[in-house]
């Protein structure tokens, strides 16, 4: 029986049927076969996943450093949101918002009466003290319930004090993960924000980087190499990003999709309303960033360009030689498991592989399933009651603004060359023999890790411990353990280094206790007994 | 009392009820727990608790979905339980609501009928309790949850000889320090809950998803058949109690203790458990004692303590009783849960020890979030915080310490094993507090003590001369005072002779890059391209002085110019300047710096006598000021180019400004860039002038090795003479700069600061010797014979050291064949020459003539000729003479 088997055998008839679709042992034949995402949990079996408000709040929002973000809630889900993600931002008026927690903190009353109210009142006082250039409202589970129409308390906010105010309905129990939550905040970011100041860019090589949330400071790192080579990176989306250069993002010529599964609505809505192309791209790892450097440049087909690229990758690989190749004799061999949100499973596996460590386990919490077998499946993908639940917003062309960058025969002919407006999913890229799970829960990490054993398992805060109780080196790849920069060249050293410490911290060597160790040593006295 | 705004909260104080629900349930053996809402509240809920505990956390979730939110939350409830019993098989089962499923009015206890129904075989206790969001917070979350255990296990009313002892949360390690008091007491107890294993577990090969300890079900149903409950909690009463339910049920009679911290509560548990069949042993007698022996060791610290306690009410009221029995003043006391008994409960208590501490104001606050805190303990002037790790923003912002010691505790290990119960518990956790006291005494009391005594001491000084002379010293006179003091300035006086300066290395740090410095070198702008050889403290710096003094009757100046920038730490230079004043008060001192944080110390800079300040100003224009400066690092941020520009060029000119005003001679140096600033020169000095500067000097820019200027084009010897004749028709120039080292000692045109190297520390390590013959200082450009000056440089370890330069006219041995530099008399020069250089390993030098090369060839000296930079040179030529 193979491992996957094993693992779904230990389940009743029923959670049976509804699993088996979700995990995939991938040989020639399963590699094309549908894998089931983006479906409901399995109530009960401890899952992983967090909510439609966490994927709103929580990672998209939260990171927009002059936004100030209000809960409208009882008083948890604004707690626990409340700088969890280690995004970094500065700001150099010094107001930074994403320090704070802000919430109506609602109590028995306002859910039986309705929370209007004091949501307007809270508004009035956060204007008066904090005075925001824009103001965010994310609703919480009771809210949807008790009937608040916080889109009108956001208009009503914008006529009384002139500033932009926007509301956000994402009641946690609104689709079946994070995932609603991102398509919410985009379609929002969308109408409200992007291509509200046309300021020009200060070159034509102007790019917005979409999906990147400044986690450890990857995004810092990521702009660094960028601004190295001549790019103007005209606003981040969301990592150390701000309500004001999003405003001006659809004057970019190119974006770049980091993270496809929580940014690709916005990808797609700009270059059907502003002529803005995409590609995807992959900044973890030292291979995938020059790729996708040499697929930017390529997009923009300019020579001095391209020189000025290889110049600075070549400068960037020596600084990190030494390093890398003594992580690499360190790491080589060694096997990993990767359960994380919705991209990072497929990022960080080429990154390991840039240090000889091979993927025998990979999952996505609350991806769909293009993000696992690629954006051609999308039309074959059947919407479902909960996703049709999520507005799917419809934009069109802005005949004054619109601009495209390349020529209707460019695009084709670089579209043959480039990932433009192309994903092709984590599935393909990975080894026969390899094991692809969604929404992994707590039960079957359990399983597969006694099947697979995996040097280092790759996932959050809620599984680390059970893992390192396994003997398993754990590493959260939600937060980086206080660590980061990953990404680029310098970040893909951090990361080898941080996972050769853990993997060869004196720790280990003490877990199994010396009783229980057969001894090795023997000797005998010369003359003497045995 | 409540929180500043009324309806919006700022950073909570608290979280949610089904938290504490879910911490409850997790003292319970062989119990897993359900939330019935989004799956969100679980994921939140166990993050923040595996963060805490470093332990797995595992709560399952019923994920309701908008479909359950409409038709109800039954099936996916049921489907919950009946997967969490297939997988891991739980004897109990705790399902708590959240806000999303009391808001949809769900009966649990109808859904768990239901189950029932479909699966009469199910061995399992399920126990419902009602958590809303919105009803309350972790805190009496915690406590339905016991309550509702309590409610719905079936009693064995039989009477027994046991007691109940009914906790909050508090951590796995009091927990365990609890049971062994209970133990050594000999009390035949119920501890409910029992986190101490679920949620410290040790380490095992096999992690079992089931929790093996806590307190079991048959334990449990004792409960209603014991002697006694002991509820430690000061504040939950009624329907939120399991004593109180023990009793009206079951008839079993109750005490309330507070949490034993601290020695009066601890007493009063104790007694309470002597009363209930306990003898108190020998140990813990001794434990006694030894928190009695600490508490006196450590008031005089305590003393000083003025707190801001926050968290869940029992642990506010103890810890604020534990403070205030050690003198330690609770100014700022906040919960955020309601409850208003807080204030009522410790009003007296804390009244009395603002009686004993001198202390006005203090505030006692429930409902309360973090921004109301934080105003209070700025305006009562609090000095430490005892709480969650949700004070560490307070703490980063206004270097306020906090002591972590209550959940949750999130950028910290160790929440697992936080301990404050009992005597043992409260001597760690005093000490803890008093350590964080003097810990932030021990980083500030020097200099807390010299700006409070010291400081102000030389202020009521001069109050005093002021009143005793007749009339006032404006400004202005100050300005005479200190234009006199120029004559004796080499650098000011315009011709640089006669008088000797001491420049003191003790400011190493600098908060600025200019493009053509290299930190790991030098400021080249105000010192030669060399390191100093050593930094000095400012005691050293003063020891310095005093030995130079002596051997050098004409020093009259006292200079600080780096090696970084005198200002960027002004700790030392002040604290250099204040004991060289004080050893000798005729002293001129003078500074150099790029002027960054000169508005902010200029008042104190006139105050500490300082006559004389140099600062490096190339520009007045952002635009190329950015081509100039990489960043600057000011008040914690970094700016960059225009931004950073920007910052500096307007304090540079707001301290020049201010510093004229106060009297203070200013020079303006202008490092002149070619395609930079070469034609914007005229304006800065035209600026300067305006400013109230007295002279400027226009200066040649080092191309120093590794900086972005690295390869600029040199601005000629006669472009910057012209410049500076265009210039010095708008103010003096200096035409005699030296560009010298920052820590040089003596006359312009002899450096002697390798005399006096060391002097106050070990000598060093000697290397191979060049001595360079230069006009420039830059390149090797000057024929060995012509050389005036020679430039040593050391070559150690690989690597190039600027020693020193040398006057040839010093080594001048005054007889006939000398008569100095410049007359006719070769052979005399050369003798000079050759004496200057005879220490050393080879000479460099553009051109040689064929008498010296014999005369160094007999002091087996070598020769290099070539045409090139300096370092190069010198390298090159160490390479030959290493092979």
């Amino acid at each position: 029986m193979n491992v996957r088997n094993i693992v779904l055998d230990k389940y009743s008839a029923k959670v049976y049927k509804n699993r088996k679709e979700h995990i995939m042992e991938l040989t020639e034949e399963t590699k094309d076969q549908p894998i089931a995402a983006n479906s409901r949990t399995v109530p009960g079996i401890i899952t992983n996943r967090g909510c439609c408000y966490a994927g709103c709040k929580g990672v998209v929002l939260g990171p927009l450093k002059d936004v100030l973000v209000l809960t409208h809630g009882p008083i948890g889900c604004g707690y626990y949101s409340w700088g969890t993600r280690r995004n970094k931002a500065k700001t150099e008026d010094g107001r930074n918002f994403i320090e704070y927690c802000f919430s109506t903190d609602l109590q028995e009353p306002d859910i039986v009466f309705g929370g209007e109210k004091k949501l307007r009142q809270a508004i009035k006082e956060a204007v008066e003290i904090f005075q925001p250039k824009c103001l965010m409202i994310c609703s919480t589970c009771p809210v949807g319930l008790i009937g608040d129409d916080i889109h009108a308390v956001a208009a009503e906010t914008e006529k009384l004090y002139g500033i932009t105010c926007m509301a956000f309905s994402c009641e946690g129990y609104k689709g079946v993960s994070q995932s609603g939550g991102h398509h919410i905040a985009n379609n929002t970011l969308m109408k409200k924000i992007i291509g509200t100041n046309d300021t020009p860019p200060k070159n034509k090589y102007s790019v917005n980087l979409l999906g990147e949330y400044n986690i450890g400071g990857d995004g810092w790192e990521v702009e660094r190499i960028m601004k190295r080579i001549g790019y103007d990176v005209i606003s981040v989306f969301t990592g150390d990003g701000s309500f004001e250069a999003i405003q001006n993002s659809h004057m970019a010529n190119l974006n770049l999709v980091q993270c496809h599964r929580s940014i690709n609505y916005i990808a797609e809505m700009m270059k059907t309303k502003y002529g803005v192309d995409w590609i995807k791209v992959n900044f973890i790892g030292i291979k995938s960033t020059i790729q996708s450097l040499r697929d930017m440049a390529a997009y923009f087909g300019d020579k001095e360009l391209a020189e000025r690229t290889e110049e600075v990758i070549d400068d960037e690989l020596a600084n990190i030689a030494d390093e890398k190749e003594y992580y690499y004799s360190k790491l080589k061999g060694k096997t990993a498991a990767l359960y994380v949100g919705g991209s990072r499973s497929h990022h960080y596996q080429l990154l390991l592989a840039d240090f000889g460590v091979s993927t025998v386990l990979a999952g996505y919490e609350f991806a769909h399933r293009d993000d696992y077998e690629g954006r051609e499946v999308i039309p074959t993908i059947r919407e479902d009651a909960d996703s049709k639940n999520i507005e799917h917003l419809n934009v069109a062309k802005d005949e004054k603004k619109y601009h495209a960058y390349l020529t209707d025969e460019q695009y084709e002919l670089l579209k043959t060359k480039i990932p433009l407006e192309d994903y092709t999913g984590m599935i393909r890229h990975m080894e026969n023999g390899s094991i692809v799970v969604d929404d992994l829960n707590q039960f079957e990490t359990d399983e597969f890790l006694k099947l697979l054993k995996p040097d280092i398992f790759f996932s959050g805060i809620k599984d680390k411990y059970s893992l390192q109780k396994s003997g398993v080196l754990a590493r959260q790849l939600h937060s980086y353990d206080y660590s980061g920069p990953y990404a680029g060249f310098r970040g893909s050293v951090n990361f080898a280094r941080d996972i050769t410490m853990g993997l060869y911290t004196p720790a280990w060597g003490f877990v199994t206790p010396p009783w229980k160790n057969r001894s090795t040593l023997r000797a005998s006295l010369a003359g003497g007994e045995k | 009392m409540s929180k500043n705004l009324v309806n919006l909260t700022v950073n909570p104080c608290k979280m949610c009820m089904p938290m504490g629900s879910v911490s409850a349930f997790y003292g319970i053996k062989k119990c897993m727990t359900i939330l019935h809402g989004s799956q969100g509240c679980s994921t939140y809920i166990r993050r923040h608790m595996a963060t805490h505990y470093n332990e797995p956390v595992d709560i399952a979730s019923s994920s309701l979905t908008e479909e359950g939110t409409v038709f109800g939350g039954e099936g996916n409830l049921i489907k919950g339980i009946e997967n969490m019993i297939s997988l891991y098989k739980p004897e109990i089962i705790g399902v708590a609501t959240t806000c999303l499923a009391e808001t949809i009015g769900e009966d649990i206890n109808r859904i768990i009928n239901e189950f029932f129904k479909k699966h009469p075989e199910a061995n399992v206790r399920i126990i419902p309790v009602s958590s809303a969001g919105y009803s309350g917070t972790q805190y009496e979350g915690f406590f339905k949850a016991l309550r509702a255990i309590v409610e719905n296990v079936e009693m064995d009313v039989k009477k027994n000889d046991k007691v109940n002892i009914i906790t909050g949360l508090i951590s796995p390690a009091d927990t365990r320090y609890l049971k062994k008091l209970l133990d050594s007491m000999k009390i035949d107890y119920i501890l409910l809950p029992d986190i101490s294993d679920n949620l410290d577990g040790e380490y095992k090969k096999v992690y079992n998803r089931l929790q093996e300890g806590g307190t079991s079900i048959e334990e449990i149903s004792l409960m209603g058949g014991a002697k006694l409950t002991i509820e430690l909690s000061t504040f939950i009463k009624g329907e939120d109690s399991p004593a109180e339910y023990l009793y009206e049920a079951y008839g079993v009679p109750y005490v309330r203790c507070s949490l034993p911290v601290g020695l009066r509560d601890t007493d009063m548990f104790i007694r309470q458990l002597v009363k209930a069949g306990g003898t108190m042993c020998a140990e813990t007698k001794k434990e006694r004692g030894r928190y009695l022996d600490s508490i006196i060791d450590s008031h005089k610290y305590n003393s000083e303590g003025r707190a801001v306690i926050f968290g869940e009410p029992d642990f506010v009221y103890s810890t604020v009783r534990l403070c205030a029995e050690n003198g330690i003043m609770p100014v700022v006391v906040a919960t955020g849960s309601k409850c208003s008994s807080l204030s009522n409960l410790l009003i007296e208590e804390i009244q009395k020890a603002s009686d004993y501490a001198f202390v006005e104001k203090f505030k006692i606050i429930d409902d309360c979030d973090f921004d109301t805190i934080e105003k209070y303990a700025l305006e009562f002037g609090a000095n430490v915080m005892i709480g969650s790790s949700d004070g560490r923003r307070i703490e980063e912002k206004h270097k306020l310490p906090l002591v972590r010691c209550a959940f949750p505790i999130h950028d910290n290990i160790g929440g697992q094993r936080v301990r404050i119960l009992g005597y043992e518990g409260s001597i760690t956790l005093l000490d803890r507090i008093t350590n964080t006291l003097l810990t932030q005494k021990e980083h500030s009391f020097r200099s807390a003590l010299y700006n409070k005594y010291y400081k102000s001491n030389l202020e009521t000084k001069s109050n005093m001369r002021e009143a005793v002379l007749p009339v006032e010293t404006p400004s202005e006179d100050m300005k005479t005072v200190n234009l006199k003091k120029s004559a004796t300035h080499p650098c000011f006086n315009g011709c640089g002779s006669g008088y000797a300066r001491i420049h003191l290395p003790v400011a190493p740090k600098c908060n600025i890059q200019c493009n053509y410095c290299v930190r790991k070198y030098d400021c080249p702008n105000e010192s030669r391209p060399g390191v100093t050889t050593e930094i000095l403290s400012p005691e050293q710096a003063l020891g310095k002085y005093k030995i130079v003094k002596q051997k050098m009757p004409n020093l009259t100046v006292v200079g600080i110019a780096g090696p970084g920038d005198s200002l960027a730490d002004f700790e030392n230079t002040r604290k250099t300047l204040a004991l060289i004043k004080e050893f000798d008060s005729q002293v001129t001192f003078c500074l150099s710096t790029n002027g960054l944080m000169l508005p902010i110390y200029a008042e104190e800079l006139a105050g500490l006598g300082v006559s004389h300040v140099t600062v490096t100003m190339n520009a007045v224009n952002a635009t190329i000021g950015a081509k100039i400066y990489k960043h600057i690092d000011y008040m914690g941020n970094r700016y960059f180019g225009e931004v950073g520009a920007a910052i500096l060029m307007a304090n540079q000119m707001a301290g020049i400004k201010k510093l004229s005003s106060l009297g203070v001679v200013c020079k303006v140096n202008v490092v002149m860039l070619k395609g930079i600033n070469e034609y914007h020169v005229r304006q800065v000095v035209k600026k300067a002038k305006e400013l109230g500067c007295d002279i400027s000097n226009i200066m040649q820019l080092i191309p120093v090795a590794g900086s972005a200027f690295e390869n600029m084009p040199l601005t000629s010897n006669k472009e910057i003479m012209e410049m500076r004749k265009i210039c010095g028709e708008i103010m003096p120039q200096m035409y005699h700069c030296r560009q010298c080292r920052a820590d040089a000692v003596g006359t312009l045109d002899n450096d002697q600061s390798i005399e006096f190297r060391g002097c106050t520390s070990a000598t060093n390590k000697k290397g191979i010797l060049f001595a360079v013959s230069s006009k420039s200082g830059v390149l090797v450009d000057q024929h060995f014979g012509h050389a005036t000056d020679f430039y040593i440089y050391e070559y150690v370890n690989k690597s190039i050291r600027f020693r020193e330069k040398r006057s040839v006219s010093k080594y001048c041995d005054g007889s006939e064949s000398c008569d100095g530099m410049g007359s006719g008399n070769k052979e005399g020069k050369m003798d000079a020459i050759l004496e200057a250089v005879k220490d050393c390993n080879g000479v460099v030098a553009m051109r040689i003539g064929e008498v010296p090369k014999q005369r160094l060839k007999e002091k087996s000296i070598e020769i290099f000729t070539t045409y090139d930079r300096i370092e190069d040179a010198v390298k090159k030529a160490a390479e030959q003479l290493c092979v």
